[in-house]
């Protein structure tokens, strides 16, 4: 009963109490402000892929390139053309569905591995593509010139409140999305398709349809929070936006947290943005990659000793307090 | 009564003292101290870092202002607050965010590849405070019409000016016969913007670009690329390769048997003495520019000095980043250590004086050979065969 309540009321109270959190003064200018702002972002991402790769069981490493496209489209509807970056993040999320649908559907005829080596291959042409193409400045990426502070121009100079509220915007957006999807028909049809493609086409269900509609809308989330990103960091580049590493965050996050579970995204969030960024601001100092190598050491403990992420931790843990309960009484008697 | 009394005259001190000992301007660091550029980063840390030494502490054998006595301005000490942007952007850009905000830091020094020098640079110029670049070559960082940014090293697009001097210096003086010229460069924003601005000068001087060949940093394998060079058969060629790149570059165009009569490259792979030892005896002859040394922290630092003058003359309040700026802007500062002898920044915070000379490797060291009036030795030409 108890937990029924949490399940159903813990989503909206957090994203009501982010809502609220700036009216504590807590966010404005700094460092804090920053990490959080980077958690709720790599939250929506991992979210993002949770939906395709945990959710619809394909695991891509082509996430970077729609969260570049539309990191592209925001980009340079401001740097190019001049304009507020609204029309074009949301060109940039129609270009990345689209783009996902035509690009997935080759792939999706490989199964496992070969899937994920495939988008491995995407990411690759894309970035050369990207690199080489002068429209959008090659090489050269596309640096936002000095704007004023408003929300036309979804930027701000040194206070985040404005970034912060985007973030938390974007997070209820993804999550709630989730959240409908678990309990929808669709939910349960992709669910099915991962489990056994075969005994869901055997049902009736169609596999490859589920597959690009779930890709499509994990795409067109991943370039919103693309578009999000180049607002925030005033630049894009291809290295930087359309890379396996940019891909990677959005595997690690998700996996971390727990794949496939609607809170394991924010969990690997919670965990891994913290520790990478302040790890990096504060043992930086020490010397060369001191910091990296901490990093990299908790994410090996973490695979190694619990694979299925921090949602693996946690409910390894209500198992033990379920047993200690039930073990109790008779050990009263 | 009497020890409460004590311990508030205590306290008063302890404030008042550390007031007076607390004269101390912080300056934060930006550099790609791991990744991929880390070598160069560490460098650029190392010698901001020697500087401070020298600035903070009494070096009388050193013949510079700012050695002979303790800190600058009646005192004050630098404190540097090292971070680090793994060469990406977006760290640059939180990290220049994290020092001047939480760090509180007057100014930054930074950020080694342009890539990461333009949105830190970006995050200054909204704070409004003082972001002071050396070894970020592209041209645009300084076309962006910023207030509080400025620049000691010299541009691409002033080497390639000094490639073309020489390049018509050798056709007049070694009758060198330079008609024709390919460019070859990594796919990033250095390479481009280098080559880019390689092939506006060659348009300049009549050279024509018979082969533009770009490829990707970190490379094991450049044949395709060396052939394509070959096949063109061009007099000179312009190169944009780093580091390890470009003895790569080197052993293949020996494998290939191909050298063209002349061989420069930009900033970068060339001028590291590492790699001219890894490459040994095939090096020589290779040519390129030296504008970025280990050096260029002292010159950026050997520029605060008169900064000092004018505060102890006119200014109560230290470190108005205004002010600073503005004394950055109109004064040319005497740089002794700096190949330009001066420094002065203009209107877009570019240093006007920056100089950087051509060297060839010859018999395992870096010889000067344009401007003659640095010169220690004259150009082999055309470069001796493998």
């Amino acid at each position: 009963m108890n937990s029924k309540i949490i399940r159903k009321l813990g989503f909206p109270t957090l994203v009501f109490a982010l809502a609220l959190l700036p009216a504590f003064g807590v966010i404005g200018k700094g460092f804090t402000s920053h990490v959080l702002i980077l958690i709720l972002l790599n939250a929506a991402m991992a979210q993002a892929w949770n939906l395709i790769g945990g959710y619809g069981g394909q695991v891509s490493f082509g996430h970077s390139v729609f969260f570049g496209i539309g990191a592209y489209g925001a980009a340079y509807a401001v740097c190019v053309g001049g304009n507020a970056p609204w029309g074009g993040a949301l060109a940039g999320i129609i270009i990345a569905a689209v783009v996902s649908v035509l690009v997935s559907y080759p792939c999706f005829k490989l199964k496992g591995h070969y899937f994920a080596i495939a988008t491995f291959a995407i990411v690759e042409i894309f970035n050369r593509l990207f690199m080489v193409w002068d429209w959008i400045g090659g090489a050269l990426g596309l640096d936002y010139p000095i704007l004023k502070d408003s929300w036309k121009n979804f930027t701000w100079a040194s206070d985040k409140t404005g970034y912060y509220y985007g973030a938390v915007v974007i997070f209820a957006l993804v999550f709630a999305i989730i959240k409908y999807l678990e309990k929808a028909r669709f939910g349960y049809y992709l669910r099915a398709v991962r489990e056994g493609q075969e005994t869901a086409e055997s049902l009736g269900v169609n596999s490859t349809r589920m597959k690009l509609a779930a890709m499509a809308l994990s795409a067109a989330v991943a370039a919103l929070c693309g578009a999000f990103f180049a607002q925030y960091n005033y630049r894009v580049d291809p290295p930087t936006v359309m890379s396996l590493d940019m891909s990677m965050k959005f595997v690690l996050v998700a996996i971390l947290g727990g794949i496939g579970t609607f809170w394991g995204p924010l969990l690997g969030a919670l965990v891994l943005i913290p520790l990478q960024e302040y790890t990096r601001a504060y043992l930086a100092k020490l010397g060369s990659g001191v910091d990296l190598i901490i990093f990299g050491l908790i994410i090996i403990l973490m695979m190694e000793f619990q694979p299925g992420g921090i949602m693996g931790i946690l409910s390894a843990v209500r198992k033990k307090a379920i047993a200690a309960r039930s073990q109790k009484p008779e050990g009263a008697r | 009564m009497k020890r409460t009394l004590l311990a508030v005259v205590a306290i008063v001190l302890l404030i008042a003292g550390a007031g007076a000992q607390d004269k101390v301007i912080k300056i934060g660091t930006l550099f790609p101290l791991t990744g991929s550029v880390a070598t160069a980063g560490q460098r650029c840390q190392a010698a901001v870092e020697t500087i401070v030494d020298i600035i903070n502490g009494i070096y009388p054998d050193l013949d510079l202002p700012i050695a002979k006595k303790a800190g600058l301005l009646n005192g004050y000490k630098i404190e540097l607050i090292k971070a680090d942007h793994q060469g990406k952007p977006d760290v640059a850009k939180s990290e220049a965010e994290r020092l001047y905000e939480q760090e509180g830091v007057f100014a930054v020094i930074g950020s080694y590849n342009s890539s990461a020098s333009k949105p830190a640079s970006a995050v200054a110029e909204r704070l409004q405070k003082i972001f002071m670049c050396g070894a970020s070559s592209s041209a645009a960082l300084t076309e962006r019409g910023l207030q509080y940014f400025f620049r000691l090293a010299p541009t691409d697009r002033i080497e390639n000016v000094e490639f073309a001097h020489w390049i018509e210096e050798l056709n007049k003086v070694k009758a060198a016969g330079i008609k024709t010229a390919a460019v070859i460069y990594e796919n990033t924003e250095f390479g481009k913007h280098a080559a880019d601005e390689a092939k506006v000068v060659s348009a300049k001087m009549g050279v024509k670009i018979v082969a533009d060949v770009p490829f990707t940093p970190g490379a094991t394998n450049l044949n395709s690329e060396i052939q394509k060079l070959k096949a063109a058969r061009p007099d000179a060629l312009f190169a944009a390769v780093l580091g390890a790149d470009y003895s790569l570059m080197i052993r293949t165009m020996k494998q290939s048997a191909w050298k063209p009569k002349m061989a420069i490259n930009y900033c970068g792979g060339y001028q590291d003495p590492k790699i001219a030892e890894q490459m040994g005896k095939d090096g020589w002859g290779f040519m390129g520019s030296a504008g970025y040394t280990p050096e260029f922290g002292s010159r950026f630092m050997k520029a605060v000095a008169p900064v000092e003058k004018y505060y102890k003359a006119k200014v109560g309040v230290p470190f108005d980043t205004e002010k600073v700026a503005q004394v950055l802007r109109t004064t040319t500062f005497d740089s002794p250590l700096s190949m330009g002898g001066k420094v002065q920044f203009g209107p877009d915070g570019q240093n006007i004086k920056a100089a950087s000379v051509i060297s060839q490797l010859q018999n395992g060291s870096y010889v000067t050979v344009y401007p003659y009036e640095f010169k220690d030795g004259d150009p082999i030409f055309p470069m001796p065969n493998w």
